[in-house]
Formats: structure tokens, C-alpha cells, sequence
């Protein structure tokens, strides 16, 4: 018989027991357990019950009568049965929106959340016609960047579990540009135009730092698997979003200084939005914007400011304003005098 | 540790299902249990042999499949699906919030009150909302959500929408009219699918490049089925693909992140170099890329870029002069 069958046959036994149901009952009344000799029966019957507990399924023991000689096993309704919920119809729809989040598995545990979502389907379900051509409007694609590991991750932050990894950092600094073995305790996680990160005190470096996951080159393990978590503290003062919500030319590098970039009016809009409130923008004369920030990492200031070509000039400091000249100067000669490079 | 959902947790889900919605077609449940029709038959053979001690065919579970159509009968006792473990609570509100940040108006206050009403029929203290909230951060392009919540009214009631367009591609600022019939959410940003009036076919935008835009009064009749199916992944960016192939190589300091590009349709190592491809029909947003990669790169094909980013070069530096 089908381990799946007795498994099914076995909860809704339970279930529907008004009392505990005793061993030798359930060995008798399930069709699977019949066969088995006494000592197998009784190690299947572990084993199904471990099982289906790790499932959540609520199986207690309790004794069948009042002399309370003999024990049995039962199911209680009121902690097996998920309670009905009365969604609204606006609700429905974003529900199913979560759910076609959940199938792209771009998330941690988001397996885990697929299974929730089948377990609220039946009070989803109904017109789920409407429902689901309304949904239609908005989708996820499938994530660019692999989200492996973040489940282990995730779980690792909230367990305060610390974690290794091969890392491939990029950038020219010491020790840079190659893959190396990492030991961080997990604070959180962020998403990012697209990436996930993870941040975390770096054994290595001594400090808080972010990791794409991306850039990972091995399988996340847990440092102390063997013994109880936690393994470390999270500082009371940390915010994730003071590590999350720096751009590229604010990762430290160097040494940081102030800079002003002028917008010309077609660009400026789009980068006021997208810098947000944290930054300081000021309208220029022509319709444009000024943008003063701080810069840690020139090199990517640069490679950011270039990108809008015309439309942004660097207005100070001086030294910022080298740096582009050079660094055009430079390609310049990269490229040759008209004939191949 | 056991698979997050395995057989038994789905037979567990897709009988309470059935029993609320009898009659349901043998399509539907493969879509909403994300499985195989081959799946969802064996699944109801499994259960159609399944029921209460002695099981006599009075006892077990009454499993129909009239043409399409499935009914279950006798089964009373799973007529509602078992609560949810931790994790999968953990993963439903992380799931939840992903698309509360990341989506407009409606769906993120309708989800907000979804989450407190799954919170209130569960006890206390089981759902893990600070947890997340404190563990998981996501960056949405905030000041664009107000659009996003826009065209998904716009995409539902139907409407024309105005819009000044800045195509990155071209670097120009256009107006245009525009059907919109869907927005998707991919490599962190949100874009618009849409039948484009001055094109006059279905183009992609990417929302954050919409400087203005309004809907107005008038309807449109969407395209046939088949042509609003899901948006291509090379239809995002510029790099919608086009004639010219572009070859460039890179340095070794800058293949990694090179290689993190989304604008590539080829990536290959030619002699211990990286040489990435990509196809377009222009060539303007290309030497604004190049500008940013600066000298790591170096341009294989075609020789008008070479040109074309001398040219932009020297116009550069005369403003730093």
C-alpha cells in the first residue's frame, strides 16, 4: 500500500476520532499497518508520526479513559483546521499578485510561501475568474540574478546564525577582485535594483559590510551547525536601512569629500526621482538641477556621472573636475588615432 | 528537513479546495496548485483511495471527474486546510511585503489589511511581522510607485494614457499615446507594456523614464489575445536587439562586472578576454555605456563607434576645458 494513502488515511483517522485512538486500533483499522509485525509496525508508526508533526500536524497523546492506563493518539479539529478568512475582493487580487511573486522564487523561503498560498486558496478561490484576469495586469519576471542561498541566509539573520561563503568582491583595492572564503554574521537582507544583498559583520575585514549574493561562489554553510544559536548579537544600534540605501560612490574607498553636478533639464528630473529625499538637489538656472553629494568611491562617482555623457557636468571640487578630464583624456588615447586601437 | 510542500501538504490543500468550489475544471487546479494535469489526476486517484476505517466504499472519500469537471464528496473532515509551520508563515508575510513595497496602489493597502486579517484568526505572537520588517529590507523606485498605481487602473479600466516618454535608446524626450496592457516587475524596475501610437506596435517603458503623464477620457480595445502574452526578457532596456552587432573586450579588472550587465545577448572568453555582444538599432545610448565604463574597455565592432565615441569624447572635454 501507498505510504502516501496510510499517511492520509492515518490524520484523517485522527481526526475523526472522538476519543484517543489507541495503538493497536490504528494497527488494526489502517490497511497498510496490518501486514507488518509488531516491532515494524511500531517503528512505521514512528516514523509516520514524526512526519507528519514536522508537516504541523498537531498529533497528541493523551490517555484513552479516565483511569488513564492506556494512551492514545488524536488530531484536535480546532489545531488542525487553518480558520476561514473573509478576504475582500481588492484583497483576493493581491493575494494572487503575492502569489505569482512566490512561484518566481526570487525570495527567501518562497517555496514555503507557495505551500501558505495553496493552503489559503479556498478562500481565494471563488470567482477566481475576475480575480485572476484582474491580476493579469501586473507580473514578476523571473528573477536576473539567482536567489540560491537566500533562505539559508534569511533564516541564518533571524536565527543569529553565523555563516561562510566564497566571495568574488570586485573593485581595485587590497585583496580585491578575487574570490575568498567569508565569515559574517547575517544582519539582514536587501533588495536593490534588482540584486539582493546580504549585510553583515565581516570576520575578515572587522567591520559591517553588504555582499551581493550574486557574487557569491559557493553554497552559504553555517559556521556553528553543531550547537545551539545563537552565535552572536546584533548591535541594538544597527538599522538596515543606513547599510542599504547607499549607492555605489558611497561604499568607502577612499577619502570622502563633497561634490556639485549640474543637470542639464532633459536628465535632471529623472535623477532628482530616483536619488529621493536623502539627497540635496537644487534647481538650476535653465531648468535643470544641482546635486550635491558626498563621495566615497570616485571611481564609480564617475563612471556615474559620465554615464548621462552632455547632460552632467561636474562643477566642483576642482580635483573631481581633473579626474574627468583625465579619464576622458584618456580613453581618448585609448582609442587611437582613427585606425584600430 | 522535509520538502516545504510535498505531496501529502498538497492533497491536504486541494481536497478543502475542491469541497468550496465543486465542479472546478482540472485547469484550474493545475494553475492554482502551480502542478501538472498528469500531477492533479494521480493526486485524485491517491485520494479516491483514501477515506476512515473500514473502508467500505461507504467510507472513503468520493472522488468525481465528470469530463473537466472534479467533485469530492465524504470527506468532511478536510474541509479546511491544516495551519500554517512557522516557515511557511515566515515566507507568506516575507512574500507579502516584497510586493507591498514593491507595487503601487491598490494592491499595497489591500495587502496591508490581507496581513492583519491572517494575523487576527492566528494566535498571538505567531506571525513574525517585526521580524521581517527588521531582517529584510526592499528597495522600491518609491517616487514611481504613484505611477505604477496609475497604469494598473489605466491597464484595467482600459484607458489611453498620455505620457513624455525619455527613451534612453534615442536619449530624447517624446510625447506620446499610448494602450497600456500590462506592467511587470523585472531587474528591479517596473515597466510598461504597450501599444505605442506613434510607433504603432507594442513597445516596453521603462516607468521610471516617464517624466509626466495622464489618463484620459478615452477607451481602446485591446489587441487580440496571442500579442499581449508575457514581455520577451530581451525586451527590456535598451537593448531591445536590432541589426548592428556591437562587440566589446573587456579587462580583466572590469569582466566581472561587465558580466552583471543586463544589456548582453552574448558573453564569451576569446583568448583569456571577455568579449560581450549586443544587438540595436542604434548606436546613442551605446557610447553613453562606454562612457561609463571608461578605458577598460575596449571596441571590437563596428568601427563607426569608434567614431561616434571620439567625437562624443572631444565634445566632453571642451566643457572641462
Amino acid at each position: 500500500m501507498n505510504k502516501a494513502e496510510r499517511l492520509i488515511d492515518l490524520i484523517a483517522m485522527l481526526l475523526e476520532a472522538q476519543r484517543p485512538v489507541t495503538l493497536e486500533r490504528i494497527r488494526h483499522s489502517i490497511p497498510g499497518y496490518g501486514q507488518a509485525t509488531m516491532p515494524s509496525f511500531k517503528r512505521m508508526f514512528e516514523r509516520d508520526k514524526s512526519e507528519l508533526r514536522e508537516m504541523g500536524i498537531p498529533i497528541l497523546v493523551e490517555p484513552v479513559d479516565a483511569f488513564g492506563e492506556e494512551m492514545g493518539y488524536r488530531i484536535p479539529k480546532e489545531e488542525y483546521y487553518l480558520p476561514e478568512i473573509a478576504f475582500t475582493q481588492e484583497e483576493k487580487v493581491a493575494l494572487l499578485l503575492v502569489n505569482r511573486l512566490s512561484s518566481e522564487e526570487f525570495m527567501p523561503l518562497s517555496r514555503e510561501a507557495a505551500a501558505a498560498l495553496h493552503k489559503l486558496s479556498p478562500d481565494l478561490g471563488d470567482g477566481s475568474r475576475q480575480v485572476q484576469t484582474r491580476s493579469r495586469y501586473l507580473r514578476f519576471a523571473p528573477p536576473r540574478e539567482s536567489a540560491e542561498g537566500l533562505t539559508v541566509l534569511w533564516e541564518a539573520a533571524a536565527g543569529r546564525r553565523t555563516v561562510s561563503f566564497v566571495y568574488h568582491s570586485l573593485g581595485k583595492g587590497k585583496g580585491k577582485g578575487k574570490a575568498r572564503q567569508r565569515e559574517i554574521d547575517p544582519y539582514g537582507l536587501y533588495f536593490e535594483r534588482g540584486a539582493w544583498y546580504v549585510v553583515g559583520y565581516c570576520h575578515l575585514r572587522k567591520e559591517i559590510r553588504s555582499f551581493r549574493i550574486s557574487r557569491f561562489e559557493s553554497a552559504v554553510e553555517p559556521v556553528h551547525s553543531g550547537e545551539e544559536g545563537p552565535d552572536f548579537d546584533r548591535p541594538p544600534d544597527f538599522k538596515l536601512e543606513d547599510y542599504s540605501r547607499v549607492l555605489p560612490w558611497e561604499f568607502e574607498e577612499g577619502a570622502q569629500y563633497e561634490a556639485r553636478v549640474l543637470f542639464s533639464p532633459r536628465i535632471a528630473w529623472q535623477v532628482e526621482k530616483d536619488l529621493g529625499d536623502a539627497y540635496r538637489f537644487e534647481p538650476s538656472e535653465d531648468g535643470g538641477g544641482i546635486l550635491q553629494v558626498t563621495v566615497r568611491n570616485e571611481d564609480a562617482f564617475l563612471r556615474w556621472v559620465l554615464s548621462f555623457a552632455e547632460d552632467a557636468e561636474v562643477l566642483s571640487p576642482p580635483q573631481l573636475r581633473d579626474s574627468v578630464k583625465e579619464r576622458l583624456s584618456l580613453m581618448l588615447g585609448k582609442l587611437g588615432g582613427g585606425g584600430d586601437a | 528537513m522535509p520538502e516545504p510542500e510535498g505531496k501529502i501538504q498538497r492533497l491536504l490543500a486541494v481536497i478543502p479546495y475542491v469541497l468550496k468550489n465543486q465542479g472546478v475544471s482540472l485547469d484550474e487546479l493545475c494553475e492554482v496548485f502551480g502542478v501538472s494535469r498528469a500531477q492533479i489526476i494521480s493526486d485524485l486517484d491517491l485520494i479516491f483511495m483514501c477515506g476512515q476505517p473500514d473502508y467500505t466504499p461507504a467510507d472513503l472519500i468520493e472522488v468525481d471527474v465528470d469530463g473537466d469537471r472534479v467533485y469530492i464528496r465524504m470527506a468532511d473532515y478536510f474541509a479546511r486546510p491544516l495551519r500554517f509551520t512557522s516557515a511557511e508563515l515566515s515566507g507568506l508575510y516575507l512574500a507579502c511585503e516584497a510586493v507591498r513595497k514593491l507595487s503601487g496602489q491598490p494592491a499595497s493597502s489591500a495587502l496591508t489589511s490581507a496581513m492583519d486579517k491572517i494575523a487576527g484568526v492566528l494566535e498571538e505572537g505567531s506571525v513574525p511581522q517585526d521580524l521581517i520588517r527588521d531582517s529584510v529590507e526592499f528597495h522600491p523606485p518609491t517616487p514611481w510607485l504613484e505611477i505604477v498605481g496609475d497604469l494598473s487602473r489605466a491597464c484595467e479600466q482600459r484607458r489611453v494614457v498620455e505620457m513624455e516618454y525619455y527613451s534612453y535608446g534615442r536619449d530624447e524626450i517624446t510625447r506620446r499615446q499610448v494602450h497600456p496592457l500590462s506592467l511587470e516587475f523585472g531587474m528591479g524596475n517596473w515597466y510598461l507594456r504597450a501599444w505605442d501610437g506613434r510607433s504603432r506596435e507594442i513597445r516596453v517603458f521603462r516607468v521610471d523614464r516617464i517624466k509626466d503623464m495622464k489618463i484620459t477620457s478615452e477607451g481602446f480595445e485591446p489587441p487580440p489575445e496571442e500579442e499581449a502574452e508575457e514581455t520577451s526578457r530581451g525586451a527590456y532596456g535598451a537593448a531591445a536587439g536590432g541589426d548592428i552587432e556591437v562587440r566589446l573586450r573587456f579587462s580583466s579588472a572590469l569582466a566581472r562586472w561587465a558580466e552583471e550587465q543586463p544589456i548582453f545577448s552574448r558573453i564569451e572568453m576569446v583568448r583569456g578576454r571577455l568579449v560581450c555582444t549586443v544587438y540595436t538599432d542604434n548606436l546613442s545610448w551605446l557610447e553613453r555605456e562606454l562612457l561609463k565604463y571608461g578605458t577598460g574597455v575596449e571596441i571590437l565592432s563596428p568601427p563607426e563607434l569608434k567614431e561616434r565615441l571620439r567625437t562624443r569624447l572631444q565634445g566632453l572635454l571642451s566643457i572641462y576645458e
